[in-house]
C-alpha cells in the first residue's frame, strides 16, 4: 500500500479527518505534509544492514525521495549485500565514523537490541534524526536515558512499532474508542512459530554474533522481539498503562540446538488499572494458532491481526441483510450467511464477523524479518518525512517507551518470579492515544 | 409486522434502500442500491402491497380469497378466474408435468397421481376432476412473488438488488457492488451459524429445501399427502427465482432415483443434495451429473 492508496482507505473507512486528530502522528500521511516536502531529499545512513536492515531497504528504494548515502556493518558480508543497493554509498564498518558523516541526515538504526540505546544517544547528540528499530533499549535505565536524551537534544526518535502505522489497527482503534465493542474487558496477544529462530553461521565464532536473539547477553528473547509490538494494543485501546505484570517464562523445548539463555516459552499477564488483564503468550515449539491480537470488549470482539470485527448481541433478524449494508457501506465484499431453510423467527442466523475495511492484508507473523503491508513502510515514510521536516511525530516515542518498558519489566518478572510494578523514576508523561 | 425501511447513503456511491416485511407467513427482505431515498421508500411499499394482494390471492385459507372460492366451487363446476391466477394455474400444471408430479399443487389423496383439475384455456376456467380436490399454492407463490417483485424492481431501473424470500428463496439482480456475484451462504442445519455451501449470483436465483430451521418436516409428497422425513437440503440454482423454488420443492419431494429425470428437463439449472452431519461435516451431491 502506498502512501495515497493508505489516504485514499483513510477517506474511504471515513476517518480521514478524524485521523489527525485522534493519530496525530499520521499528520506526515497528508496531503498536506507532503506538498510542505515536495522536491526534498533525505539522505540517509542504515546501521546494521542484516535482514531486518535489509528489508527497509526494499521500502527506501520505492520511496523517490531518499537517498541513501552511507552504510554500516561490522560484518561485512551484509554490509555488502547492501552495497549492492546502493553502490554510490559510503561503506563503514564502524558507526561512529558514520555519524561523523556531515552527509548523512538522518540514520536508520537495525543492529542487536543491545547496540540499540547507545547508538541511539551517540547519533541524536552527533545532530542526527533517528529510526531505531524496536525494542528501544536493552534496559529499563538504557530506555529512559535513550527517552530524556531525545527530549534534551530535541531532535527525531522513531522506533520501529510499525502497527501505529498499519490501516487496519488504526481503524480497529478507532472504533474501540467509538464504542463499537463496548468497554474493553481483555487484552489477548500471543505469537506461536515452530523453528528454532536460529540463522545459518558460516563459521562458529559467529555463533553469538549473528544469532544474538538467542542469547540474554545480547537480547531478552521473545518480550523484546515479538511481545513489544503487541504490548501497544492493551494501552493504545484503553488509554492506560499497566499497573502491574507478572509472568512466567522457560526453556521448554530447543535446549539441544546451541548454549542458548533465552525462553523459548514465556506467558505474561499485564494487569491495568481498572483491573483488565492483557496477555501475551509466546511458544516457539508449536504454531498452530500463528498470530493473534484481540481486543474483547462487553458487546463484541475485534481481532486486529485479521482485522474482523465479532459482536456477541444477539443476531437481529435478517442479519444477513445488515451484513450485506454493512459491507456496501464500507465498500467490501464478504460472505453472507443467511440462507437456509424456511425461516423460523426463534432461529436467527448468527453474526459471522465482519471485516472492518476493505483489501485487509493478514500478516502471518512467522517471518523474523518482516512482512509486507504490516506499517513499516508507512512508518519509514514518516519517518523520512520527519528527518526533512525535523518535526518529531507526536506521541508516538511515548507509546513506544512504554511498550519497551513493559516488555522489558516482564521479562524481570518471569526471571524474579515476582509481580512487578514499573518504579516511578521510570515514569515519563503520557497522553494516552485515545480521545473520545 | 409493520413496514421495515432503512436507508443509507454512507457509500454515496452505493446508496442503499433496504425494506422488510412479514408476508406470506415468512420474512421478506430487499436491498436495492443506486435509488434516491424517496424512490427506494415507495418502490417497496409498492413491492409490500403488491404482496398483501398476492397473499390474498394465493390463501387457500381466506375464505375471500379468489382461490378459496376455486376450493369452494371447482368440483361441481367450472369456476372462471382472472388472467393471473389463470396463468399462474397453468404454469402449475407445466411444473406438474415436468417434474414428474413432484410439484402439485392440488392435494387429494384419495386418487394419488392423476389428473386433478382441468384448465379451460379458452373460458379461463378451472374445474377439478372429482370430489375432495383442494388447491394449495403455497410452494408455487413464494418463487412467484420473487419473480414479481424482481420486474419492479427492473421496471424502477435498479440493477444490482437482492431479494431474500424466507431465506429459502434469494433472487439477485445484478452483482454485489464490490464483487462479481452476491455471495450467498447455506447455513449448516446442524452446526448453526455455519457455513455448508456457497453459492454465487448474479442476475440469477437460488432456493433451499428441506426441514425447516425448527426442525420440522413440512414439504408434503404430493404422491402420499404426507410430509417429507429427508435429512438433506435440497438447493436449486437458475436464471428464475420461480423456477427453483418449484424445483427445490419438488426434488425434496421426489425419490432420490427420480430427481436427476426431473432435473432433465430443467436447462441452466443446477440441483444438489447437502447432507448436513452431526460433527460438522458436509457432503454434496450434484443431481443430474
Amino acid at each position: 500500500m502506498n502512501r495515497k492508496e493508505f489516504l485514499s482507505d483513510c477517506s474511504r473507512m471515513g476517518f480521514a479527518g478524524v485521523a489527525l486528530s485522534l493519530f496525530p502522528w499520521l499528520e506526515s500521511c497528508t496531503e498536506k505534509a507532503q506538498k510542505e516536502v515536495s522536491g526534498e531529499r533525505a539522505r540517509i545512513g542504515i546501521i546494521g544492514t542484516g535482514s531486518r536492515g535489509l528489508f527497509h531497504v526494499q521500502h527506501l528504494l520505492q520511496m523517490p525521495n531518499v537517498d541513501v548515502v552511507a552504510l554500516c556493518d561490522n560484518y561485512r558480508p551484509h554490509l555488502e549485500d547492501a552495497a549492492q543497493y546502493y553502490p554510490q554509498a559510503k561503506l563503514y564498518d564502524d558507526y561512529r565514523r558514520l555519524l561523523e558523516d556531515r552527509n548523512v541526515q538522518g540514520v536508520i538504526i537495525t543492529t542487536p537490541l543491545y547496540l540499540h540505546a547507545r547508538m541511539t544517544i551517540d547519533a541524536l547528540r552527533a545532530g542526527k534524526r533517528v529510526f531505531c528499530e524496536k525494542s528501544m533499549a536493552f534496559t529499563l535505565d538504557e530506555a529512559l536515558d535513550v527517552y530524556n536524551c531525545r527530549k534534551e537534544v530535541g531532535g527525531v526518535l522513531l522506533i520501529g512499532q510499525q502497527r501505529l502505522f498499519d490501516p487496519k489497527y488504526i481503524k480497529a482503534m478507532q472504533m474501540i474508542h467509538e464504542g463499537v465493542i463496548g468497554d474493553v474487558v481483555g487484552v489477548r496477544n500471543y505469537w506461536y512459530r515452530n523453528n528454532n529462530w536460529r540463522r545459518e553461521v558460516p563459521s562458529p565464532e559467529l555463533e553469538r554474533h549473528i544469532n544474538w536473539r538467542l542469547y540474554s547477553e545480547y537480547s531478552r528473547g521473545l518480550m523484546t522481539e515479538l511481545a513489544c509490538h503487541q504490548l501497544q494494543n492493551g494501552s493504545w485501546a484503553m488509554g492506560m498503562l499497566p499497573e502491574q505484570v507478572m509472568g512466567s517464562g522457560h526453556l521448554v523445548h530447543w535446549t539441544n540446538e546451541d548454549e542458548r539463555d533465552v525462553y523459548d516459552t514465556v506467558s505474561a499477564i499485564f494487569t491495568y488499572p481498572n483491573g483488565v488483564n492483557m496477555t501475551f503468550e509466546s511458544i516457539i515449539s508449536n504454531k498452530h494458532f500463528g498470530m493473534g491480537e484481540q481486543i474483547l470488549g462487553t458487546k463484541g470482539t475485534i481481532d486486529l491481526v485479521t482485522a474482523m470485527h465479532y459482536t456477541d448481541e444477539a443476531a437481529p433478524k435478517g442479519s444477513g441483510m445488515d451484513q450485506l449494508i454493512a459491507q456496501i457501506e464500507s465498500g467490501i465484499m464478504s460472505n453472507s450467511v443467511f440462507a437456509g431453510t424456511s425461516w423460523a423467527a426463534e432461529t436467527a442466523t448468527l453474526a459471522p464477523g465482519m471485516p472492518i475495511m476493505p483489501n485487509v492484508k493478514v500478516v502471518s507473523g512467522e517471518s523474523s524479518v518482516g512482512a509486507e503491508a504490516d506499517g513499516s513502510k508507512e512508518l519509514l515514510e514518516a519517518f523520512i518525512h520527519a528527518v526533512i521536516t525535523g518535526k518529531q511525530p507526536e506521541k508516538v516515542l511515548e507509546e513506544s517507551y512504554y511498550a519497551t518498558q513493559f516488555a522489558l519489566l516482564a521479562d524481570m518478572a518471569m526471571h524474579e518470579n515476582r509481580i512487578l510494578r514499573l518504579d516511578d523514576k521510570y515514569k515519563v508523561p503520557y497522553e494516552p492515544l485515545r480521545s473520545k | 409486522m409493520a413496514l421495515e425501511f432503512r436507508y443509507s447513503d454512507k457509500n454515496p456511491l452505493h446508496p442503499i434502500s433496504c425494506g422488510a416485511f412479514r408476508a406470506m407467513h415468512t420474512r421478506i427482505e430487499i436491498l436495492l442500491t443506486g435509488l434516491k431515498e424517496s424512490v427506494g421508500r415507495s418502490l417497496v411499499e409498492r413491492i409490500e402491497h403488491e404482496m398483501k394482494i398476492m397473499e390474498r390471492r394465493f390463501n387457500c385459507h381466506d375464505e375471500r380469497s379468489p382461490l378459496a372460492a376455486i376450493n369452494l366451487r371447482a368440483a361441481r363446476e367450472a369456476v372462471e378466474v382472472d388472467d393471473d391466477m389463470f396463468m399462474a394455474l397453468e404454469l402449475c400444471e407445466a411444473f406438474r408435468r415436468t417434474t414428474c408430479g413432484a410439484f402439485d399443487v392440488a392435494t387429494d389423496t384419495a386418487l394419488q397421481g392423476q389428473v386433478s383439475y382441468v384448465l379451460d384455456p379458452l373460458r379461463h376456467t378451472v374445474r377439478f376432476a372429482r370430489e375432495g380436490v383442494r388447491l394449495d399454492m403455497g410452494g408455487f407463490a413464494k418463487g412467484y412473488a420473487l419473480e414479481k417483485i424482481r420486474q419492479m424492481a427492473l421496471q424502477e431501473g435498479v440493477a444490482t438488488a437482492l431479494m431474500n424470500f424466507g431465506n429459502s428463496s434469494v433472487a439477485a439482480l445484478g452483482h454485489h457492488p464490490y464483487g462479481e456475484w452476491w455471495s450467498v451462504g447455506v447455513e449448516h442445519t446442524v452446526q448453526r451459524g455455519q457455513l455448508a455451501h456457497e453459492v454465487h449470483l448474479k442476475d440469477s436465483a437460488m432456493s433451499v429445501s428441506g426441514r425447516s430451521t425448527d426442525g420440522r418436516y413440512h414439504i408434503v409428497n404430493p404422491a402420499t399427502g404426507g410430509t417429507v422425513a429427508a435429512e438433506e437440503l435440497i438447493l436449486v440454482e437458475g436464471r428464475s427465482a420461480l423456477i427453483t423454488e418449484v424445483l427445490s420443492t419438488a426434488l425434496y419431494a421426489a425419490p432420490r432415483a427420480q430427481r436427476s429425470a426431473i432435473m432433465s428437463h430443467y436447462e441452466g439449472y443446477s440441483a444438489t443434495e447437502i447432507y448436513c452431519r452431526a460433527g460438522g461435516g458436509v457432503e454434496r451431491r450434484e443431481i443430474g451429473k
